[in-house]
């Protein structure tokens, strides 16, 4: 039956070269009107460079795309919108600064004034999709989940017919991410086409029509979402070989607490704080997760943890020592290391080789003179690079250029060589392969042997895998700490992210 | 078929080996036009350029002395920039290292034994500098203050202290009125080589060039400073003090700005007078950018800008032609280079004309 409808959108033996490296290599793919497509595939598999040539950010070096039966030719990402083919980014493309309505109607070029017919189309599409936002709303005040519905409205109120979506789901909740297969489901339902790229192999299960999935640049698979048996069916298949779903995580004794944070409250800016009144304590030997919706006051929260911003009120001990609020940023450095959720910003920078990041956070430890020990440092990082299997480029070659995964690698060497009392680790495998996740995991299991370790990371297949104990914020605040080995209160972790506090 | 430009995917940290020739010969290309235009044979312009730069050993120690103080506040922008930090002040800090400098000479030599006079001298200027620096160092890292405008406009402060200085409290009572200082005596002078107008400087600037590159690649001083040049971020999170960077960087800077104000004062002028301040600070800037910010690239620019300077004074008293040609000449390589370094970035690819280019009228659904 679907061989006598016309594919919707025809990629014939697309291939991009970056310098000596293929991203695509002749990759062809058939799509269908009114189907939701998986895009699968390791970091690096060339996903998002094919995605960007579909949305007109990147032009094919040989190739063609046919839209419709026409060959298409994309110069801009405006062209590609034009012809009904739009892109929500992994990091949203929102001016924070302005109304809802305001995002969706900006564009490049004339603005036409007629700015009711278009609300009234808005709320129309909100309520046809069943895009809960607020049209006057201004995007800054808005949760993730929320900003990715104003990204969406924007495309549909451009008459998009083909939606690509890079990894939707990596900063949403639970709740919001069933949300979002809702509306991918409206939208199948009145014909459009959905492309999203995933690494969390039951989204796929979930949500999929067919499941695309690209290995090293080619595309290695197509079939449709229910030939797939498993979760290992598809994890091979990414992959291209068995691997390990379920961790193994060996029993620790539990120690003293390395760090206790009693009352902590961050600085109120115009509104209320991110947090108040924070309690916990981190153990040798356990993982402790702190988990919640994204925007509920982690990200603040271990920030002031970390020393990078101020906190306003409580006390920490860490140590053996205790400091209040405002001595907490003048503490000694030394004892605690942290994985910022920001790889590529924060925690290493691009254009300095693998080298100078390893010693990034540890310069103290290489050279006592004014000089840096370059031989000491390169040594380390070789031993690191071996240890941790961190693949791309030498160690003098820059950092920029490894993948999301071999990056976190070797970041993750560095601040676990600096032998930490207390390990933060935060987002550790968002955006991560299959196998890097892996890693990772086994990792931060083996840093709890020697240490404390606090994981904060939003999604809950990684808490519940790896913590010992788990704290949910909902709204600034924790809500409930609890055993992550009690199955029973998976469901209540659940309804504590959403801020039910039932029992 | 049509050509389209196209972002090179990669971008390399280094300059492709064409940039700078290709910046340069469109210098020359377009002063070729502007001679042209002036009514002068470009050949005979440029050869009268190169005979005044390299016509005898005596025009190119000219070039030399010409570039001594353009090494300097080259390596002041370049260390600045390095952080992210724009010193557009090495104007102010050269003619404060020129004050301090020929304050030292003047009023402090007479009470310090023979041998002192010129290390204090010289240590004078680098400190005058150094604290005229300090302002927009302090202001940028406590109170945020952008520290392009708070340099700039020190400038001119600076310029105005200086002036009054030589034509009120220390104008040279012997002066016959001129404005002006006295004359330094011999011991607060830096020493000359060859006969020439050559001086310390020289040296003093070339030993610099060679210890910033090396301080900046091996040291963890310079690692943090590139650092923090590169990703502030990810500095902060690594621990960095960034305001107590900010501030030692711009009293380096400002002191290598000032060193080059006392070898002007104590090397060629040996008094405050007028023609202190004639750009060499804005000059650090262009010197500074033509060399990327690499130190030792810098004395190599500078020189080639010296020749520039002298090989246009020749030209004035030679052709009768502007003074001013040299700066025009200047002000093309430099936009030479930004438009070469913009292009380096681009490629130019073939490719087919899209004959199904999308329209306006888009495909929207009925």
């Amino acid at each position: 039956m679907t061989v006598s409808v016309p594919p919707v959108l025809t990629l014939n033996s697309l291939s991009k070269r970056f310098g000596d490296v293929y991203a695509n290599r002749a990759v062809s793919w058939t799509l269908q009107a009114g189907r939701i497509y998986a895009l699968l595939g390791e970091n690096g598999a060339g996903k998002s460079t094919l995605m960007s040539i579909l949305s007109g950010r990147y032009q094919p070096d040989s190739g063609g795309i046919q839209l419709k039966g026409r060959p298409v030719h994309f110069q801009s990402p405006a062209q590609a919108l034009e012809m009904g083919i739009g892109m929500v980014y992994q990091r949203f493309m929102l001016v924070d600064s302005l109304t809802v309505t305001e995002n969706i109607l900006l564009r490049g070029g004339p603005i036409h004034l007629r700015a009711n017919q278009d609300i009234r189309h808005i709320r129309e599409l909100a309520e046809r999709y069943g895009l809960a936002v607020k049209p006057e709303m201004t995007v800054r005040d808005l949760s993730m989940g929320e900003r990715q519905r104003v990204e969406i409205l924007k495309l549909l109120h451009r008459r998009a017919d083909i939606l690509i979506f890079d990894e939707p789901t990596a900063v949403l909740t639970h709740t919001e991410i069933e949300g979002l297969f809702a509306v991918f489901r409206r939208l199948r339902a009145e014909g459009k086409t959905i492309i999203f790229i995933t690494h969390k192999l039951e989204e796929v299960m979930a949500v999929a029509d067919d499941i695309a999935v690209m290995r090293r640049g080619r595309m290695v698979s197509q079939l449709p979402a229910d030939k797939v048996r498993s979760r290992h069916d598809l994890a091979r298949l990414m992959v291209g070989r068995e691997v390990i779903l379920n961790v193994d995580k060996p029993p620790v004794t539990v120690g003293d607490p390395v760090m206790t944070a009693s009352g902590l409250t961050g600085p109120a800016g115009t509104s209320r704080p991110a947090f108040q009144d924070i309690d916990f304590d981190v153990r040798r030997g356990e993982i402790f997760t702190i988990t919640g919706v994204a925007g509920n006051g982690q990200e603040a929260l271990v920030a002031a943890l970390a020393g990078l911003a101020p906190l306003d009120g409580g006390t920490v001990t860490f140590g053996n020592h205790t400091y209040s609020a405002a001595r907490w940023r003048q503490r000694p450095a030394s004892g605690m290391a942290y994985i910022p959720e920001d790889r590529d910003r924060t925690g290493s920078i691009g254009a300095f080789s693998l080298v100078e990041n390893y010693i990034l956070t540890q310069l103290n430890a290489f050279g006592r003179s004014f000089l840096v020990d370059r031989h000491q440092a390169e040594q380390k990082t070789a031993e690191a690079v071996a240890r941790f299997q961190i693949r791309g480029g030498g160690i003098l070659g820059p950092a920029g250029h490894l993948s999301g995964g071999n990056l976190q690698k070797l970041i993750l060497a560095r601040e676990l060589s600096r032998r930490p009392d207390l390990l933060i680790a935060e987002q550790p495998t968002q955006g991560l392969d299959v196998q890097a996740t892996e890693d990772v995991w086994q990792a931060l299991l083996r840093q709890r042997k020697t240490s404390a370790v606090l994981m904060v990371t939003g999604d809950l297949k990684e808490a519940l895998s790896l913590s010992d104990r788990i704290a949910v914020m909902f709204r600034g605040r924790i809500l409930d700490i609890v055993s992550a080995r009690d199955t029973a209160d998976i469901d209540r972790i659940k309804l504590l992210m959403a801020g039910i506090e039932a029992h | 078929m049509g050509w389209r430009i196209e972002k090179r995917p990669a971008v390399s940290a280094r300059m492709p080996g064409w940039v700078f020739p290709a910046s340069f010969g469109f210098a020359i290309a377009v002063g070729a036009c502007i001679f042209a235009v002036l009514g002068v044979n470009p050949l005979t312009a440029y050869g009268v350029m190169l005979k005044g730069a390299f016509g005898s050993f005596f025009h190119f120690s000219e070039v030399i002395v010409r570039a001594i103080p353009l090494m300097l506040t080259g390596l002041a922008v370049a260390l600045a920039a390095t952080m992210l930090l724009w010193n557009i002040g090495c104007e102010g800090q050269l003619v404060w290292g020129g004050i301090c400098a020929a304050g030292a000479g003047l009023f402090l030599a007479p009470h310090l034994p023979p041998f002192l006079v010129l290390p204090v001298t010289i240590a004078a200027g680098a400190a005058g500098g150094a604290l005229w620096a300090l302002i927009p160092g302090v202001l940028k890292a406590f109170l945020a203050v952008n520290e392009i405008l708070s340099s700039l406009l020190l400038n001119y402060i600076a310029i105005i202290v200086m002036e009054h200085l030589y034509f009120g409290p220390w104008r040279n009572p012997e002066g016959y009125g001129f404005p002006g200082t006295a004359q330094l005596a011999e011991a607060a002078r830096i020493p000359h080589f060859f006969g020439t107008r050559i001086h310390l400087g020289l040296v003093l600037a070339l030993i610099l060039a060679v210890v910033l590159f090396a301080a900046l690649r091996y040291s963890r001083w310079g690692y943090r400073v590139r650092a923090i040049g590169l990703n502030p971020q990810a500095a902060r999170y690594a621990g960095f003090r960034i305001k107590g960077q900010i501030i030692g960087v711009m009293l380096l800077s400002g002191a290598l700005a000032g060193l080059a104000g006392m070898a002007e004062v104590s090397g060629i002028h040996f008094r405050l007078q007028q023609g202190l301040a004639v750009g060499y600070g804005y000059d650090g800037i262009i010197v500074a950018w033509l060399a990327r910010l690499n130190p030792l690239a810098v004395p190599i620019v500078a020189l080639l800008l010296g020749t520039l300077i002298v090989g246009g004074e020749q030209l004035q008293a030679v052709l009768h032609l502007p003074a001013s040609i040299s700066m025009v000449l200047e002000a093309v390589l430099l936009f030479g280079l930004l438009l070469s370094e913009a292009l380096a970035r681009y490629r130019l690819v073939r490719r087919p004309a899209a004959k199904d280019a999308p329209t306006t009228q888009g495909e929207a659904p009925s």
